[in-house]
């Protein structure tokens, strides 16, 4: 690795103050590129830009609740794109990750070094409504043995989404890596009590189990009888990580509780094991033994959960092969009182179902799983490529599941709080058409999640401020008459966004006509301007100077429009949006012009007309050429009869 | 039963006095004949081809036997009066009959008579045909400004 240069002043600068080091690249974080940084102001050179990844918001909470730093953590210090690239500033970590240590570590350097200094960020998180998330082997560092450990950064991707299944609940394992939420300090305690464990006893144990399988044995067995089996571990580690373990977080310590590891060890809460059944039921291609493997059966293979339920085997089952007439009673109720819609294929009752069987499970969806505080992450990343689970996420909202689902267990959640916010997103989804819709939704659910657009290709646009110059680059190199300026991610983008919304100039581009799309994308822009970006944009203007012809098209007189194409040319030249749109509206003249067009129609009609009589009228002027032939001939005759008359009168 | 034969009203109306204007030109013609027997011989010769007209011409208001007949009659007026101021005997209405120039003149205004009724209509007809030409013209002209000016669809053929 090369040495850090801080007098060095090429590279992206973020914040006007980290130097981006391209030369110096660090080891990935949670999965995200990681490189040396340089504070320009202070010259400290042990820092780190972790480069973000594109589909992957950061939790945006983050930058505002660890803006005062946290020891033992590494917290963000900036945060920016550019160019392409976004990156957020941090702290270096202060040496290798705990994984690289492979013996077991004694009992007092667990205690000293691990569980004090990481209980005590967990309760600084805690304080400020945060949780990690992100405590795992190759994210917690320590600078030398006997040193305090550092936990690594967990806010610059969705929360959990790197943490592989042995460092989560079973509950949270099983969810889409992206839809895993925020959690709550729970999650960070059952992940820290893994990580004791791991170092208790010198290696990650189930390595040679994938993630489907280290859920399974989780929910069969139990977290701590599943990860420390037969174990030995030190007496009091091992009582710590049995409670860290538990399966309701409830049961779990809280942080504040780990800082005395003796009280800890004192706290034991009675837990139930999970009750066995007397007979197996098969289900998912294996035996299953006990209620909470069944909703995870479910959870996994909803189609064939769902035949299970109409043949009520697993009402049987549960009666007779678990003994709890209980639980057996509330599924024959509810499978009696919801049957398998063609709308959605028995996913609403498998649903229910798993959240009856089990109240600990999250949100389970045609095989997605997720918390419903993270369907926005999980949207994003649905989005950019596995639009079959966006569908899934869309349906979710659409039918306000998350709502539903909380109202099955509202003893384990807030069903008011979630409720509201599921109708919120409901709401936000109805807003359909160009710029509405799931795209909008995911825009407002991720903050900080960047403009998806094609056009922005290039170009990281997170901020409003940035949408403008990006598209006046963008302008530069398309094809300005194929192109539209405001595509449906800028739409969504700028609708989501804007602190006033654009609802009604947007839904003008639903179709509306070419010319209303045109101006309310002008509009649109013109605001944003005046408001965010007071500079000229020559390119963008000139984009929708080439796009203008629809809108230049109303104007009926040729000589008016060519006026009007005329006074377009000096705002185009100045790059001013606004006189553009004034020019293209200019609704005096648009009504003279509208007057007059009637007027040359009734006029052209009146023409018209009168030449088809023209034409037609060939017979009746025969007709009057013969009368009047012959009335001309008689009045010749009779004026020579007049004549020599009078002649032969006179003489 | 055979059906009685419609006949419409003007008819039975008008067919009484177009008799007695019959009976009334009998009458006079008898009149001129037996009290003016010169005239109505030389009158009967010159204005032979007006009453060939009038048999002839079926059209109604006989257009033609009525231009033949101003004609032939204003081609008339000096032999009349020629006859008058000759004593109006047979011999100067023979004489005057005998005439090849008087009759010829008269028949010729009486064929004159019969061109112009003839030529008039055409000539009317083409001079309304120029005039809605023109019109037509000067229409589309105006028609192709406002196409021009508004935009609006394009001119039709020309008609």
């Amino acid at each position: 690795m090369a040495n850090p240069d801080p007098t060095r002043s090429d590279g992206p600068l973020i914040a006007n103050q980290y130097l981006v080091d391209a030369s110096r690249t660090l080891p990935p974080v949670g999965g995200l590129a990681a490189l040396g940084a340089v504070d320009q102001v202070s010259g400290r050179t042990d820092l780190m830009a972790i480069k973000l990844h594109r589909q992957l918001p950061p939790r945006p909470r983050a930058f505002q609740a660890l803006a005062a730093p946290i020891e033992g953590l590494l917290t963000p210090l900036a945060y920016g794109p550019t160019g392409d690239a976004c990156y957020a500033i941090c702290l270096a970590p202060p040496g290798p990750s705990v994984l690289s240590r492979k013996r077991s570590w004694p009992e007092a350097e667990l205690l000293d070094c691990v569980l004090r200094p990481a209980a005590h960020v967990l309760v600084h998180l805690q304080g400020r409504g945060m949780t990690h998330r992100g405590i795992r082997l190759d994210n917690v560092f320590q600078s030398a043995p006997g040193q305090p450990v550092v936990l690594g950064t967990a806010w610059a991707a969705p929360p959990a989404m790197a943490q592989p299944a042995l460092f989560e609940p079973p509950y949270t394992a099983m969810c889409m890596p992206a839809g895993r939420g925020d959690g709550n300090i729970a999650d960070d305690v059952y992940a820290l009590g893994v990580l004791l464990l791991c170092l208790a006893i010198g290696h990650a144990p189930l390595a040679q189990l994938d993630d489907a399988a280290i859920i399974r044995r989780k929910l069969e067995r139990g977290s701590y009888a599943a990860l420390a089996g037969d174990v030995r571990l030190p007496p009091i580690i091992g009582d710590l990580v049995r409670g860290m373990l538990a399966e309701v977080p409830e049961h779990r310590p809280t942080p504040t509780l780990l800082l005395d590891p003796a009280a800890a060890r004192e706290r034991r809460v009675a837990a139930r094991p999970p009750r066995r059944a007397q007979r197996p039921i098969n289900l998912v291609g294996g035996d299953i033994w006990d209620a909470r493997s069944l909703a995870y059966g479910l959870a996994v293979e909803p189609s064939q959960g769902m035949n299970a339920l109409r043949s009520n085997v697993i009402e049987q089952w549960l009666r007779r092969g678990l003994g709890d007439a209980q639980l057996a009673a509330r599924v024959e109720e509810l499978v009696r009182h919801l049957p398998p819609s063609a709308s959605d294929d028995g996913a609403a009752l498998v649903m229910r179902v798993i959240a009856i069987i089990d109240p600990l499970a999250p949100l389970c969806w045609c095989g997605l799983a997720l918390w419903p505080d993270g369907i926005g992450t999980a949207l994003a990343v649905a989005q950019s490529g596995d639009p079959d689970a966006a569908a899934k996420l869309e349906d979710v909202v659409i039918r306000q599941e998350a709502g539903n689902w909380a109202a099955l267990r509202a003893d384990r959640c807030d069903f008011e709080a979630l409720r509201v916010e599921t109708r919120r997103q409901h709401s936000w989804l109805q807003q359909r058409g160009h710029g509405g819709g799931v795209t909008l939704l995911s825009y407002l659910l991720n903050p900080l999640l960047p403009c998806a657009s094609p056009l922005l290709d290039g170009h990281w646009v997170a901020r409003l401020t940035d949408l403008l110059p990006a598209l006046e680059e963008t302008a530069g190199r398309v094809d300005r008459r194929q192109t539209e300026p405001v595509d449906t991610h800028v739409a969504a983008f700028i609708a989501a966004r804007l602190e006033r919304r654009l609802d009604k100039e947007l839904s003008v581009r639903t179709g509306g006509s070419a010319e209303a799309a045109c101006l309310a994308q002008i509009r649109v822009l013109a605001q944003l301007q005046a408001r965010l970006h007071p500079r000229p944009l020559p390119a963008l203007a000139a984009w929708f100077g080439t796009r203008a012809e629809p809108v230049l098209a109303t104007w009926r007189n040729r000589a008016r429009r060519a006026g009007v194409e005329e006074r377009l040319q000096a705002p185009m030249r100045t790059g001013y949006l606004s006189p553009m749109l004034l020019a293209l509206e200019d609704p005096a003249g648009r009504s003279a012009d509208a007057q007059e067009a009637r007027e040359a129609a009734q006029q052209l009609a009146r023409i018209d007309a009168e030449l088809a009589q023209i034409a037609g009228g060939a017979q009746g002027r025969a007709a009057t050429a013969a009368r009047l032939g012959r009335e001309v001939a008689a009045g010749f005759g009779l004026t020579a009869l007049a004549t020599v008359l009078a002649v032969a009168a006179l003489g | 039963m055979a059906k009685p034969k419609t006949v419409s009203k003007p008819r039975t109306t008008r067919q009484p006095r177009q008799h007695s204007l019959i009976w009334l030109q009998g009458l006079l013609c008898g009149a001129v004949v037996t009290l003016a027997t010169p005239t109505a011989l030389l009158l009967g010769v010159l204005l032979g081809p007006a009453l060939l007209a009038i048999l002839l011409d079926r059209e109604p208001g006989r257009p033609r036997a009525r231009s033949i007949a101003l004609c032939s009659m204003a081609a008339s007026v000096d032999p009349l009066r020629t006859l008058w101021t000759a004593g109006h005997s047979m011999a100067a209405a023979t004489a005057l009959l005998g005439n090849v120039q008087v009759v010829g003149t008269t028949w010729s205004a009486a064929a004159g008579g019969w061109l112009l009724a003839e030529v008039a209509p055409i000539a009317v007809r083409a001079i309304l045909e120029a005039l809605s030409i023109a019109r037509g013209a000067r229409l589309r002209a105006e028609r192709a400004k406002l196409v021009e000016a508004w935009g609006l669809e394009a001119p039709p053929d020309d008609q």
